[in-house]
């Protein structure tokens, strides 16, 4: 997903003079192509990521379009208060672009772990929040971070990750899309944690139950009425995330579900409220900590356990 | 009689003039900061009515990084014509009012939302390297309070502008010395501040900071380097019994003061 992201902000330094591309001293050799299609467009600020997002605010109100990367956790929690004051609160174009959704940097340690990132980046106004799912995806969301007015927020996963959304199901931030439908339970999925939901899906449905999955392409703005439409489908809805269970995509769709006054039932996949205090791969942390493609199935099967037990009572 | 009889009021003017709206302001509003607005009302009125290009398609831009100063940038932008003056005093920090304790970007004149401090000097960095990208020769200038300097994002955006020698930027230290809850050097000093700023790589000028004509020129150099001046000001100035005391940094005024403080103004104005 970050060459995807990369490519096409390359692309679009040659098709838009506004785009800029900054960096808080990460990505090797990453930007070499940008430098060569805009110089004088691309600056390394150095280890410090205020001063990455702050510098970016002052370009953009100066009316460019900076695209400010680096690993999530340095570039949305360490300068939360330049997004706050600096992008926020002016509209500052800005588009800040974190990389390593999740455990992606399983081994490199808590540190490195993104799982507040979406829950802080929800809840300031005016934010746009693009949850790819794939390198393609990863692709139009460049696209559409440069097309949407006012600060974005762009979380991506890391590289290589397979083609996973139908290559016929555009990109449209706000939309969510249903890779497969299903009349038992319903796995809403945001972002990278698609695959996980579709793994899970195939293991429910080799035990007879009948699995949708619904991608979101995006937290802001979120597609409501994608939920409302998925409980109708079916009452029961798992969310999949990877990040903190609490605040992020699976609170959203709780507050959906709760606000809506339909009935329905929800259990919410993602990391547990606590640093996962294990050392390994993203695999194995999801494993871990039951966010893998098993412990969706677990929940799912759980919750639909549940809804039979209350509806026999 | 015709405009041009009148000539423009000189910047000394202007800073009076200024200083009688950020009492007026603070009196309404019984708000605080009134020290620190005090303390800048020279070098904003040199700026505004002496230094910035503001009469022209890319006009020079000031950045007030110190937010909880708003007032002085409100009355410089009254005086400069930005702002209406009766509305900058009924409107600062009132019910429905449009002038907050602490500048947003949303009021005309205002370059940037400013109150939490430390993020001026970047986004001062990021304005100056547009106009590097564009080809244009405007300035920017950015003010900071020394007790702002604490903020390590400070010199994060210092090391920054030098390694990209942005000449085009002058950061202005409003050196009062005081801070919020006492003196500058008893907190956490960065003196020798100019000693500081040269070895990051910067063109510095020490000034004292209520003399227009040293601030007038020291706010003019421009260099291949950005530029550094340290503003020697007196937090307060104008009102004597403010003057030099870091409690009116919070401190309000009732409209009780409103003599004293009005006597104290038209008394330094006289000694001056």
């Amino acid at each position: 997903m970050r060459d995807a992201f990369v490519d096409t902000l390359t692309e679009l330094a040659g098709e838009d003079e506004r785009v800029c591309a900054l960096t808080g001293d990460l990505g090797l050799d990453l930007f070499d192509a940008f430098q060569l299609r805009a110089p004088g467009r691309f600056v390394n600020v150095g280890i410090a990521e205020q001063t990455l997002v702050g510098v970016a605010a002052g370009l953009a109100l100066a009316g460019k379009v900076p695209f400010a990367y680096s690993i999530i956790p340095f570039v949305t929690s360490r300068p939360h208060d330049q997004i706050r004051v600096d992008v926020a609160m002016t509209g500052a174009p800005v588009k800040i672009v974190g990389v390593g959704a999740g455990y992606a940097y399983g081994s490199a340690g808590p540190t490195h772990h993104a799982i507040e990132d979406l829950a802080l980046m929800r809840a300031v106004p005016g934010m746009t929040v693009l949850t790819p799912a794939d390198p393609r995806e990863a692709a139009a969301a460049t696209r559409a971070a440069l097309a949407t007015p006012g600060p974005v927020y762009l979380r991506l996963g890391k590289n290589g990750e397979a083609a996973v959304v139908p290559p016929d199901v555009p990109y449209e931030p706000g939309v969510a899309r249903w890779i497969s439908r299903g009349g038992d339970v319903t796995l809403a999925s945001i972002g990278t944690a698609l695959p996980i939901a579709i793994e899970a899906a195939g293991q429910l449905g080799e035990r007879g139950v009948r699995a949708g999955v619904l991608h979101f392409p995006s937290l802001r703005p979120f597609d409501t009425l994608a939920v409302l439409d998925a409980l109708a489908a079916a009452p029961a809805v798992v969310t999949v995330e990877e990040h903190n269970r609490d605040g992020g995509f699976g609170s959203a769709v709780a507050e959906a579900m709760a606000e809506s006054g339909l009935p329905g039932r929800l259990a919410r996949v993602g990391m547990p409220d606590r640093h996962c205090g294990q050392v390994g791969s993203r695999e194995y942390l999801m494993a871990h900590v039951g966010a893998d493609a098993a412990g969706v199935r677990a929940a799912a099967t759980a919750l639909l356990e549940r809804t039979r037990m209350r509806r026999a009572a | 009689m015709s405009p041009e009889a009148t000539p423009a009021p000189t910047s000394v003017e202007q800073a009076e003039r200024m200083r009688e709206l950020i009492l007026e302001m603070a009196i309404r509003a019984r708000s605080a900061h009134i020290g620190s607005s005090l303390s800048i009302a020279d070098i904003l009125a040199v700026l505004y009515f002496d230094v910035l290009r503001r009469d022209r398609p890319r006009p020079d831009r000031f950045l007030l990084s110190k937010g909880h100063a708003a007032s002085a940038l409100y009355a410089a932008l009254a005086l400069a014509g930005d702002l209406d003056e009766d509305a900058v005093v009924s409107g600062y920090c009132a019910d429905g009012g449009r002038l907050a304790g602490h500048p947003e970007r949303s009021v005309p004149g205002v370059e940037i939302t400013a109150g939490s401090l430390g993020h001026g000097p970047a986004v001062a960095v990021g304005l100056a390297l547009a106009d590097r990208i564009d080809g244009s020769d405007r300035h920017t200038f950015c003010l900071v309070g020394d007790g702002e300097l604490n903020e390590g994002s400070v010199w994060e955006a210092v090391a920054l502008a030098a390694q990209l020698e942005l000449g085009s930027m002058t950061l202005v230290v409003d050196a009062n010395g005081l801070q919020g809850l006492g003196s500058v050097d008893d907190i956490v000093t960065l003196e020798p501040l100019a000693d500081r700023f040269t070895s990051f790589g910067w063109w510095v000028a020490d000034v004292p900071g209520h003399d227009h004509a040293a601030l007038a020129a020291a706010l003019s150099i421009r260099d291949r380097r950005p530029v550094c001046v340290i503003a020697r000001t007196v937090k307060g100035y104008g009102v004597d019994f403010m003057e030099d005391d870091f409690r009116w940094h919070y401190q309000s005024l009732r409209e009780t003061d409103r003599e004293r403080a009005f006597c104290a103004l038209r008394r330094t104005r006289r000694v001056a």
